[in-house]
């Protein structure tokens, strides 16, 4: 034990007190006055009859009173509801991009201008990347 | 008392016996006595808190659970009764600061060293004071201090330990050049 609990447990001991014979006396007196609280079992409490009676009447008036206002809402509501716009919504949202276009001259074979349409596609692609450093 | 005889003497105050539970309480009356006491107003209300906190184990004695260790159980209900006592007299404790008013300082007015938990009751709240009595004065485990007074271990152990920086500040403090403690 180190000091300061050594210190405290000493001086818990000061306190220097006595349960008088009156006091003893008093609570004598007064457990004997008193009862003990009787044990409580798991409490099960069992409601009336009349109890179950009224819960299901309300309940049966509860469905039909909604089984007669989805009727009568049925019948009263026949136009057909407004359908959402069918524009796709990516469409709506985005801006409209203009592409410019111009038909390609043909002054050699198929083949041969399909070469040199991709090499100026590469061509393109190379300078787009050292435009942006990469 | 052996753990057998006390469960035998909780057994027959549960039947309805005075007697086994005047015996059953016996040594814990002093101890509970000299807690209540740094915890209330007035030597009176002390023992008022005593006799409320006895009769309160006896009427609820059937809700005692066996796990609980029965001192546990009975601090318990002493620490709610000094509590309530403390609601009820709005005398702040830390006004009772002269000799003449304070209980605790007159209990303690034999003695020529200053008595740290006079200290403790300045320096820490009711709760860390509870925490501190029940492990350096009764010798009470973490574990019971947390069921005792409904708090977690971590709780426990975090507050107890800065009651305990709190109170070596106290002890080691020098005014004058002079050893205030022991």
């Amino acid at each position: 034990m180190d000091k300061l609990a050594t210190q405290l447990k000493a001086d818990a001991a000061e306190i220097d007190v006595e349960v008088s014979d009156e006091l003893d006396y008093r609570i004598r007196a007064s457990l004997n006055s008193v009862s003990q609280e009787p044990a409580r079992p798991a409490a099960v409490r069992r409601r009336p009859a009349i109890f179950w009676f009224a819960s299901s009447l309300t309940g049966i008036a509860a469905a039909a009173a909604i089984i007669t206002i989805l009727n009568v809402r049925t019948g009263d509501d026949m136009t057909p509801q407004a359908t959402p716009d069918a524009t796709p919504v990516a469409m709506s949202t985005s801006p409209i991009i203009e592409l410019k276009t111009e038909s390609a001259m043909l002054t050699a074979p198929l083949q041969q201008e399909l070469e040199h349409l991709q090499s100026d596609i590469r061509k393109a692609e190379k300078k787009v990347r050292e435009d942006i450093g990469l | 008392m052996s753990d057998a005889s006390q469960q035998q003497l909780v057994a027959a105050a549960q039947a309805g016996s005075v007697d086994a539970f005047t015996d059953l309480v016996r040594a814990f009356r002093v101890r509970l006595l000299r807690f209540l006491l740094t915890r209330c107003n007035s030597y009176a209300d002390a023992e008022d808190a005593l006799q409320d906190t006895l009769i309160a184990a006896y009427r609820y004695l059937h809700s005692y659970d066996s796990r609980w260790r029965f001192s546990t159980w009975l601090y318990r209900i002493a620490i709610r009764n000094a509590h309530k006592n403390r609601c009820e007299n709005v005398v702040d404790i830390g006004d009772l600061g002269d000799e003449e008013s304070d209980p605790l300082q007159q209990c303690i007015a034999a003695s020529e060293t200053q008595n740290l938990w006079i200290s403790a009751r300045r320096v820490l709240n009711d709760e860390v004071f509870a925490a501190t009595w029940l492990r350096y004065a009764e010798d009470m485990s973490i574990n019971d201090i947390a069921m005792a007074l409904d708090r977690s271990q971590s709780w426990t152990k975090v507050n107890l330990l800065r009651a305990r920086q709190a109170l070596d500040t106290e002890m080691n403090r020098q005014p004058n050049g002079e050893k205030v403690y022991g």
